[in-house]
């Protein structure tokens, strides 16, 4: 309560209207601030005034960076887009000056990249390399790819599908034998399939899992894996033919100096040991057998399962099981025989 | 409207959350998608360990969120989880320094989590975090460490004390300490200790052992934090405790009630109510619970007399210890108060001393107020004589600054308190004689220890300064001169007067009730122990104790007896004790006191503790009567408390209030006054402090504020009365004010 005449002036002054006045400007409220400002130049603080353009192998280097580190997708997109055209540019017998190795390492996480057309460009980059160069590290690859195939995103295990394909391509042996690459891939593909090892329900109906590819694209996951088991437990090899005159004859790949790097890396000198799931599986022999002890139940159920649904998947399917019969035949065998 | 493309990112960390929250609610449903997230989480894991230092969070669905899953359904999937808590702890071990600094959190609060829901043990966790807080060199990580390990211990100690990780975790620590004596890694432990002390999860000896070693370390800090626990750690608990319960006392019932009344009546208001009131309950109960008995960190050494020498060689007497004066005076204080209240003997200690004892000495009152501290009365007094010589010699003089006087007066009286032998005749009778001295720090502290020697030993004192009570007790041979070591013949101090209190009180009830004052009937006993047996703590109320007035009456006597048979003895007893009364009364009689059977035949508890203190204080007071400032020393001296540590500022004494500036005795002068900005009269500032709380105001300044004109006419009318007009107004002014204004205040 204002009891003095001064406190109701004070109280009043609160709700007085102003009067705008013509021709002036309206009065700027107390907590006004002026963010206006004048400069005569604007200066950048960093440009490069080179007149020559960087050579190629330095352009090829940015680019990779961009590509493998940038946070815009376009910019990543763009930049693998570059590298295409460099390579596909390149006359056919002049060397790339950067090594397709270095590449594929540097550029492998971006399977996993959220954007589509990244990683559309970067499979279409891949399938450029010459097959030669890449045939020792499936291990650093075959990482991604796993990650890539369980991911939740579709499009991502779809896309690390073909990866799968094109390393099958190129580095066969390697992909099949590198430490945990035999075991937890076909772990992953099992878990794709939604043939998981432990599921032991027997009731008619089974929950689809929410990420479980069905039709077309469950087809397309049978095929993939029946290439891969094909490439780890069917022996193509074509047999040694002995030629006379021509040095040692049988096994002559072990008196010769290594062709690979760290050929005796299934001995795991240096490394902290290895369990079931990370060992090396060097031969068929071995492949198969884990395989078996592991495997072949849950995915004989599952092709069984897949074939009663016909249509492209129980195609697939009877693929893969041909794949599986092919491969099996010759250790059931030796099986016996032991 | 456009239907918003949902980015690739955006809906995978959607389908993380949802994910969780599915399998939450339905695992087994859900087994199947959680196994391919776990597989997920084994490739990103692979992927992370094949370069660590490179790991990137750029991809969409980072490691970090895998991790946080897991860790949140793990308990639903524990036969696929089985390795995941090892994953962690081995990915934390070996690169909880390069890793990513939001990763590592996120690895650590998942393993906190997975103790939270019992996948991990305490042992476990602590085993993993413990390591790395001492080796971590970020200092955020051993911020989060450090809280997370305090609370893991506080959460698992909550409801019941977890002896078996106490154990464990005491153990380790005390390694730490052991293990590398130089290392300021210790101070880790020294921290925990303490922080668990503080908030009393850890009461226990073995805690206090830790703090002993670390106080026997090598390095300075330390030293520093254990020997800081024992002298202040617990007070700081003490303290903390009062913090806990006053804010107990936050809501008030009636407060509440009244509210609700007045108010519009809502379901929700009466809910809240009904909370609070099951709150104030709860408080209630957790006060009238038992106090646990928490004794200070100096009674829980284990062999104190081997922890004051080592420490005192150590760190005092070495001419190695790399200690600075502000950190040796500190170990000093630790040991002179180990030794002061344990009573041990340090011989070298006392001559240690010698060399401090001067004026030029820095912070040479705490140097006197340790070697106060460290005298009892077991100290052979040859050891303290040279001191309180050199003292004497030293401070007390005409020469001598008032301050450093009264000082070196103020430290002979505590020595000379605690052992009154260390003193001779000639001496005394010199510093006796600065009673007369014109500045009063001086004076009064002279005069302190003449009245401590009127008491103590008066034979030392000249006769004149003896005093009445002394002659007298000499004369009667009540008052004798102890001798070194002797021990006082008798039960507990004061248990006869408890006694004769009790017969007063029994006393006092019957003649309430209307009864016979002597004879007490059986079955009024039994009454009355029923009600002792529910008051048997002592009242719990602060402010009828805390006054330290003696003659408070306690709601009710306490007495313990047990059953029917007993009973004869227990009357029997009473009635030794109203005997013994009378006969006291006549002191020249020489009668050898009857030993009490109070202590033997019944269970003091503890409010009968409690009285017998308040009664031993009495009976000094009066002993003292008339002469003030004894009796005022006296009290001083109950208050305070044997485990009391003696500081510089009792030393320095009054000449403390000298040294101070004129500003600062301004400021201490206006303190509790508040603030007045200008000049205005009090009144004016009660006036502002009543508006400030809403009171309102009272009749008269209303009449004082009342507008001018509307009282004119009042006051026009009022000149215009005849006599008996006025008469009659003035009378009935009267009588209204006899009344209490105008309806009067009978209906209160």
């Amino acid at each position: 309560m204002g009891s003095s005449v001064k406190k109701k002036r004070e109280k009043k002054k609160d709700f007085q209207k102003t009067k705008l006045k013509v021709g002036k400007s309206n009065t700027k409220p107390d907590n006004f601030t002026d963010t206006s400002f004048k400069a005569k130049s604007i200066i950048v603080n960093q440009q490069s005034l080179s007149a020559d353009a960087p050579s190629l192998p330095k352009q090829l280097h940015h680019y990779l960076d961009i590509a493998s580190g940038s946070r815009s997708d376009t910019q990543r997109r763009d930049a693998l887009s570059y590298l295409i055209n460099q390579f596909t540019s390149q006359p056919v017998n002049a060397t790339i000056p950067i090594a397709p190795l270095f590449l594929v390492k540097k550029l492998v996480p971006l399977l996993l990249d959220g954007s589509d057309s990244v990683r559309t460009q970067l499979l279409k980059l891949f399938r450029l390399f010459p097959p030669s160069g890449l045939i020792h590290d499936a291990e650093h690859v075959l990482l991604y790819i796993r990650a890539g195939l369980t991911h939740l995103s579709a499009r991502i295990s779809t896309d690390s599908l073909s990866a799968l394909e094109w390393l099958l391509e190129v580095a066969k042996d390697s992909a099949v034998s590198c430490p945990g690459g035999w075991f937890k891939t076909i772990k992953c593909f099992l878990l794709m399939l939604g043939w998981s090892t432990t599921d032991k329900s027997l009731g008619w109906t089974r929950s689809n899992s929410s990420f479980g590819a069905i039709g077309k694209a469950q087809g397309r996951q049978l095929l993939v894996f029946a290439q891969f088991l094909k490439a780890g437990i069917c022996d193509d090899h074509p047999l040694v033919q002995y030629d006379p005159g021509n040095g040692p004859p049988l096994y002559r790949e072990a008196y010769m100096t290594p062709t690979v790097p760290n050929p005796f890396a299934h001995l795991n000198l240096f490394g902290p040991p290895r369990d079931e799931e990370t060992e090396m599986y060097m031969d068929i022999e071995s492949r198969q057998r884990v395989f078996q002890t592991h495997f072949q139940p849950a995915v004989e159920a599952g092709i069984e399962r897949v074939k009663k649904e016909a249509g492209e998947a129980g195609r697939s399917a009877a693929v893969l099981a041909k794949v599986v019969r092919d491969g099996m035949a010759s250790y059931s065998s030796i099986g016996n025989i032991l | 409207m456009v239907k918003k493309r949902v980015a690739a990112l955006d809906k995978v960390d959607a389908d993380l959350a949802n994910l969780q929250y599915k399998i939450r609610r339905d695992p087994k449903s859900y087994a199947d998608d959680f196994q391919s997230q776990y597989q997920q989480y084994s490739s990103q894991r692979d992927i992370f360990l094949a370069s660590p230092n490179t790991a990137s969070s750029g991809s969409i669905v980072s490691f970090r969120d895998l991790i946080d899953l897991v860790a949140h359904v793990a308990d639903c999937y524990p036969e696929f989880t089985t390795t995941f808590p090892d994953d962690l702890k081995s990915i934390l071990t070996l690169h909880h320094a390069t890793l990513e600094s939001e990763l590592r959190e996120k690895i650590v609060g998942s393993l906190v989590l997975l103790r939270r829901k019992e996948i991990i043990d305490s042992t476990d966790l602590l085993n993993i975090l413990f390591p790395i807080l001492v080796a971590t060199p970020s200092k955020t990580l051993r911020t989060l460490l450090y809280q997370k390990i305090l609370s893991d211990l506080r959460m698992s100690n909550s409801k019941a004390t977890n002896h078996k990780l106490n154990k464990a975790v005491q153990a380790q620590l005390f390694n730490l300490l052991m293990a590398d004596r130089a290392s300021p890694k210790g101070l880790w432990a020294v921290k925990i200790t303490r922080d668990l002390w503080k908030r009393q999860i850890w009461t226990d000896a073995k805690a206090v052992e830790i703090m002993k070693e670390a106080s026997l370390a090598d390095n300075e800090k330390v030293i520093g934090g254990g020997v800081r626990f024992f002298l202040g750690g617990d007070k700081e608990r003490e303290e903390l405790e009062d913090e806990s319960s006053d804010d107990d006392g936050a809501i008030d019932i009636g407060k509440l009630k009244h509210q609700v009344g007045i108010n519009k009546k809502t379901k929700k208001k009466a809910k809240a109510l009904e909370k609070a009131v099951e709150k104030v309950k709860k408080i209630e109960k957790k006060k009238k619970q038992p106090h646990p008995l928490n004794f200070s960190a100096l009674h829980l050494l284990h062999d104190p007399q081997g922890f004051a020498e080592q420490l005192f060689s150590k760190h005092l007497q070495s001419s190695k210890s790399k200690l600075n004066l502000e950190q040796k005076l500190l170990v000093l204080q630790l040991v002179s108060r180990l030794v002061g209240l344990h009573q041990l003997t340090i011989i070298s200690l006392y001559s240690y001393f010698i060399k401090y004892l001067t004026p030029r000495q820095p912070s040479v009152t705490s140097f006197l107020a340790s070697l106060a501290q460290a005298t009892h009365k077991l100290v052979p007094p040859d050891a303290l004589e040279p001191l309180i010589h050199k003292i004497a010699n030293e401070f007390v003089s005409e020469a001598s600054a008032s301050e450093v006087a009264s000082a070196g007066l103020n430290a002979i009286r505590e020595i000379c308190m605690r052992q009154p032998m260390a003193m001779n005749d000639t001496l005394l009778q010199d510093l006796v004689m600065y009673r007369k001295s014109k500045d009063k720090g001086t004076m009064m502290a002279a005069k302190g220890l003449l009245s401590l020697y009127r008491e103590a030993n008066p034979d030392l004192l000249k006769k004149r300064d003896r005093g009445k009570a002394a002659i007298m007790g000499i004369k009667s041979g009540v008052m004798k001169e102890r001798r070194f070591g002797e021990e006082e013949v008798g039960g507990i101090e004061g248990l006869e007067l408890l006694e004769q209190w009790k017969e007063q009180e029994r006393k006092r009830k019957r003649i309430e009730r209307g009864l016979p004052e002597d004879l007490a009937t059986d079955e009024e006993e039994e009454e009355d122990e029923g009600e002792y047996w529910a008051a048997w703590d002592v009242e719990s109320d602060a402010s009828s104790d805390s006054g330290g007035w003696i003659n408070v009456d306690s709601d009710a006597e306490i007495e313990i007896s047990d059953s029917e048979d007993e009973k004869p003895a227990s009357k029997k007893v009473k009635l030794d004790a109203g005997k013994e009364g009378e006969k006291e009364k006549p002191p020249a009689e020489e009668v050898k006191p009857t030993v009490s059977k109070l202590a033997t035949t019944k269970i003091l508890t503890p409010a009968d503790l409690a009285k017998l203190q308040e009664l031993r204080l009495e009976a000094s007071v009066n002993k003292a009567m008339g002469n003030r400032a004894q009796s005022a020393r006296l009290k001083e001296l109950a208050a305070r408390h044997i485990d009391d540590e003696l500081t510089a500022e009792q030393i320095e004494g009054f000449a403390r209030l000298r040294k101070s500036t004129k500003e600062e005795r301004i400021a201490m002068a206006r303190e509790g006054k508040g603030d007045r900005r200008e000049h205005r009269s009090t009144q004016a500032l009660r006036r502002e402090k009543k508006d400030a709380e809403g009171k309102s105001t009272t009749n008269r300044e209303k009449a004082r504020k009342k507008n001018f004109l509307m009282t004119l006419g009042k006051a026009k009318g009022k000149g215009k009365r005849s006599l008996t007009e006025t008469r009659r107004v003035l009378k009935g002014h009267i009588e209204r004010s006899k009344r209490g204004g105008k309806r009067g205040n009978i209906g209160k």
